[in-house]
């Protein structure tokens, strides 16, 4: 499939108006200003749209559950808080391509009734928001944004929003905290930010690669849309492919596509002499595939079906010098860290994990430990507040249930058993 | 109202509409447990322990966020329940210092008592402990003026960072860093300081907020008293409990423990203010008068007996009102209750006629409080508790209602300055200051014109060391006496404490004095005076309420029973009727040995 969303990133001027326009920029949100706004949703909802920040929620609904009865002003709050580990499709969109993101939330804001978006940017991305809030200017000032759009009577403004920098800033109702300007904590569900959101106004809350697909579906279309992918998975998507393949980095496919082409097509497959261990298919907090499992269409469906979920689709791929007792610890420590520490499980039981994993990599693991990682696990998975306890639990479940081996290796010989010549000596402990 | 029903444990409970899952269990005596939910706080959903099952739905779900709907299927007690709530325990404990012994909150601990029934017989733990600022005692850090922080006890269910930011508009308390490492702080740990920081050590569920007065100087089993009564210290007559210490007679400190507010929807919500709370040391303090002291010729104030001084007393007045029936004047303090203001009204009257109230000024102190302008517990300026009711009875212009400004006693000052006082008898029963300025009096008394001053009251003030006579009466915690708050609403004392020394009721007293003074009073009681009141001021419909006002007594304060929290006290009192709480049916051989132990053998 020709590259839609990425066809033009390495182009040197992409990311301007002039470029942009050159290249049929800002027609699919004249062509959403000519239809209603019910039109446009169900546009949306026909294209098959799914959410692209990890679950896979379709957009068109999202949008169709937005309060429209209520008094109170109306939101679209984009989610450019990519901080999932092995994730970088978001910024490489919104540094090369960002008018396509703004087109997105223009829209956006048109179909829902609302007349601001705000992108929430997360807070490593300094270079991101210079690049956004150039394009914003550039589009104010050829009267893509502002008041009275297009001469069609609709008023939109586009803010940036830079986080101060947290995994938890991700998580939908987090974001909107963030946003008004407290901790970046969830906040329980129901009632969802579509009813009660941002100043507890009805919002939608949707990622940039989700709203950058929106212009092309306006512009081609939601039949093509639709038929670019499997059925309930149409559009465009990118893959993160990382870790342990030859080219590393985003590719653009339709959902047809499997592992399999994804790792060893594009990305050139493990590297020479190795073999290739498992696969993280959606980020770190997903359960990992194996080997076996490489033939699996990279679908929402297909993945799920796989036993696993694709996520933000950010793939780590794992050859044989992979500990996986580290890689649970290395997540785990990652978890223990971004947790925002607002309800019990998630605060005490990604610390007493980290405490264990570190314990049994170290050499001073037990056999029970294996137990007690899976009972805590459990205790953890489904008691949380929001889903960063399910994630956070993933990678000691999912090692646990596949490579329980290894950690029965690490605990007998008190070391680490496998060859890994690239790993730290000792763990990066302290550093962020 | 609306209601919804629905079945908790197989059990139909019907609630009103819009309550939560969990206020459902609370209210229909089923036990929950939660930490981060107060009643008077809101939902938060952090804390985890509430979960329940709820049919339909694929996840277990905290109860505190879950809205009851008609037809819910609850269920509390399954396995799965059981199971996930035992490991929120165990969470919860995992980082918890289990220093109850020298907690304060040991006795009467949310987490005490919910962990021992619902959570896990023993932890898996065996890392260290999160140490934050030293450990056990050594943790308490300064917390403002009034309270000491421990953060080791901290579960972080931020009740008192919500307290702060919802109940009092100011949100001085947040927390810290993230995740494990969060901690409760204040800006640059300057600690709280607001008028009722005091109510933050009872929403913390465990010893991590403190009070420095109450902080080491009791526990909850030394306790076994406690009666349910009225902050009289202003005008909004909080309902509180007055704790009650047991104490040989002979040992030192006092027996009034401490002040926790009480659930009164229509006065106090579930909060006391800080003045309330904490001063009330003067009841049982150096200050207080134990015996009538008599002043004698060198100047000296002598204790003597109530018949000696009596009889004195009214041969002074007596003479004084003989010779210039004008010349003898009364000053209330708004602190006396219906009762005394009554009775001072009926002596006057009895003794010069209907012109007789005339004599008498009421007066009291009128402060503005710094508070936050958003503050939902705004504590009133009049620092008195029955202006009203002496409105009512005529001796105080106005009508119960209106706005409360203060006293105004100029046309008395003038009178006593220009001479034309010849007896001035002050009534004073609350803490030192509570009369506003009466430094004129003791001036008048020391080196001006005034030749005769008789104090009533309870504290050796500088005004009653000006007194030729003081009399010793009651505090509010001393005697059953009725008030009318600033919002009109009649409540009453309650006796939680003996007066000290030969101190007497300030209604027995004045019965004593008219009697000598040859006034037919036949008052046996403060009720028989209170009965009177109600039918000479029949006209009076506030009054009526007097005839039935009942008074509480001191109660056996068992700590299950009573927690000090009042919101838990409301979950005592509903919930573990049958204390104290007990785990189910477990056999102790089932359980699982602690590592290291040494199986006991049968004999």
């Amino acid at each position: 499939m020709e590259p839609l969303l990425t066809r033009y990133v390495r182009e040197p001027n992409a990311f301007t108006l002039d470029f942009y326009l050159r290249h049929q920029g800002y027609e699919g949100f004249r062509k959403a200003l000519a239809m209603t706004p019910d039109e446009v949703i169900e546009a949306v909802k026909a294209s098959g749209l799914r959410g692209r920040g990890g679950a896979g929620f379709p957009t068109g609904m999202k949008w169709q559950f937005v309060d429209k009865k209520s008094p109170n002003p109306k939101y679209i709050a984009c989610n450019a808080d990519e901080s999932e580990p092995g994730t970088f499709k978001d910024h490489l969109l919104m540094e090369r391509n960002p008018h396509l993101l703004i087109e997105g939330c223009a829209i956006g804001c048109y179909a829902i009734g609302a007349k601001i978006a705000y992108i929430y940017v997360r807070g490593e991305f300094l270079h991101v928001q210079e690049v956004l809030e150039r394009a914003i200017a550039e589009a104010y000032a050829r009267g893509f944004l502002g008041r009275n759009v297009l001469g069609s009577g609709f008023d939109c403004d586009v803010y940036v929003h830079r986080g101060a920098g947290a995994y938890e800033a991700g998580e939908e109702t987090a974001l909107l905290e963030s946003l008004e300007g407290k901790r970046a904590q969830p906040r329980n569900k129901p009632p969802f930010p579509a009813v009660v959101g941002l100043y507890n106004c009805p919002t939608a809350v949707n990622n940039v690669e989700t709203l950058s697909n929106v212009p092309l579906i306006l512009l081609n279309g939601a039949e093509w849309f639709a038929g670019l992918g499997p059925e309930k998975n149409g559009g465009p998507k990118l893959y993160c492919v990382s870790g342990h393949v030859r080219r590393p980095g985003v590719y653009e496919a339709s959902m047809k596509i499997t592992l399999r082409e994804l790792i060893e097509g594009h990305a050139g497959g493990v590297r020479e002499g190795r073999t290739l261990k498992a696969v993280i298919p959606g980020g770190s907090s997903v359960p990992c595939l194996l080997p076996d499992q490489l033939d699996t269409q990279a679908s929402f469906d297909g993945i799920q079906k796989a036993g696993s979920l694709l996520g933000s689709a950010g793939i780590v791929v794992l050859d044989d010098t992979t500990c996986m007792v580290w890689l649970a610890e290395n997540l785990l420590h990652f978890y223990r860290h971004e947790s925002c520490g607002k309800c019990t499980p998630c605060r005490e039981g990604t610390d007493w994990l980290h405490k264990i994993l570190r314990r049994i990599e170290g050499g001073g693991g037990q056999l029970r430990d294996l137990d007690l990682l899976s009972s805590i696990s459990g205790n953890v998975a489904g008691k949380t507040l929001c889903a960063f306890g399910d994630a956070a639990v993933t990678p000691v479940l999912t090692t646990l249930k596949h490579f329980r081996h290894e950690y029965e290796a690490h605990i007998r010989e008190g070391r680490c058993t496998l060859p890994a010549p690239w790993r730290a000596t000792r763990a990066l402990e302290g550093v962020h | 109202m609306e209601t919804v029903t629905l079945t908790i444990d197989g059990r139909q409970v019907t609630i009103e509409k819009g309550k939560t899952v969990l206020q459902a269990a609370i209210e229909s005596g089923i036990s929950v447990p939660y930490y981060c939910y107060h009643p008077g706080i809101g939902i938060d959903g952090s804390c985890r322990v509430c979960i329940v099952k709820i049919e339909k739905m694929p996840k277990l779900q905290t109860s505190c966020s879950t809205v009851c709907t008609e037809g819910m299927a609850v269920s509390t007690r399954t396995p799965d329940v059981v199971e996930a709530r035992a490991g929120v325990f165990e969470f919860l404990l995992i980082n918890h210092p289990l220093d109850c012994p020298v907690c304060d909150k040991g006795g009467e601990c949310p987490l005490q008592d919910f962990s021992y029934a619902f959570g896990p017989d023993l932890s898996r733990m065996d890392f260290p402990r999160r140490v934050f600022d030293g450990d056990g005692v050594r943790g308490d850090v300064d917390f403002g003026p009034t309270l000491m922080l421990n953060r080791q006890r901290c579960i972080l269910c931020t009740r008192c960072v919500r307290f702060m930011r919802d109940v009092d508009a100011d949100a001085q308390i947040n927390i810290i860093d993230r995740g494990y490492g969060s901690e409760i702080a204040t800006f640059q740990e300057e600690g709280v300081h607001s008028l009722i920081s005091g109510n933050l050590m009872d929403v913390c569920p465990v010893g991590a907020i403190t009070t420095r007065d109450y902080r080491f100087k009791s526990r909850p089993w030394d306790n076994p008293l406690a009666a349910d009564t009225i902050c009289t210290q202003c005008a909004k007559g909080c309902n509180v409990t007055a704790w009650i210490k047991a104490k040989p007679e002979w040992a030192k400190g006092s027996q009034l423990i401490r002040f926790t507010p009480r659930l009164n929807p229509d006065v106090n919500d579930y909060w006391m203010c800080d003045i309330g709370r904490f001063e009330y040391h003067w009841i049982e303090g150096e200050r207080r008068v134990r015996k009538p002291l008599e002043r004698q010729a060198s100047g000296v104030q002598q204790p003597v007996s109530w018949d000696d001084v009596t009889a004195k007393l009214c041969d002074r007045l007596a003479a004084a009102g003989t010779s210039n029936p004008d010349g003898v004047r009364f000053l209330l303090s708004a602190h006396a209750s219906h009762e005394e203001l009554f009775l001072f009204k009926r002596l006057t009257e009895e003794l010069v006629g209907e012109s007789g109230p005339a004599a008498i000024s009421v007066s009291w102190r009128y402060r503005e409080k710094q508070q936050p302008a958003g503050t939902k517990f705004k504590v009133p300026a009049v620092d008195a508790p029955n202006v009203n009711g002496a409105r009512m009875l005529g001796l105080v212009p106005g009508a119960p209602g209106d706005e409360v400004r203060g006293a105004d006693v100029t046309a008395l000052r003038q009178a006593v300055e220009a001479g034309r006082v010849t007896a001035l008898y002050v009534f004073d029963p609350g803490p030192d200051g509570s009369l506003g300025d009466t430094t004129w009096i003791v001036e008048a008394r020391t080196r001006g014109p005034l030749p005769l001053l008789i104090v009533q009251g309870v504290l050796l003030t500088d005004l009653a060391r000006a007194a030729d006579f003081v009399l010793p009466g009651a505090s509010y915690v001393e005697k059953e006496a009725s008030y009318t708050n600033g919002h009109g609403r009649l409540q009453g004392t309650t006796r939680a404490i003996p007066t000290p020394g030969d101190a007497m009721e300030d209604w027995q007293i004045l019965v004593n004095l008219g009697t000598a003074l040859g006034v037919a009073f036949d008052y046996k009681s403060a009720a028989h005076v209170r009965s009177d009141v109600t039918g000479r001021f029949s006209t009076i419909t506030e009054l009526q309420g007097l005839s039935t006002l009942a008074f509480n007594k001191p109660m056996e304060a068992r700590h299950w029973l009573q927690a000090s929290n009042p919101s838990e006290r409301w979950k005592w009192d509903f919930m573990f009727q049958d204390l104290p709480p007990v785990k189910g049916n477990v056999d102790p051989t089932s359980l699982p040995l602690p590592p290291g132990a040494i199986p006991l053998k049968e004999v």
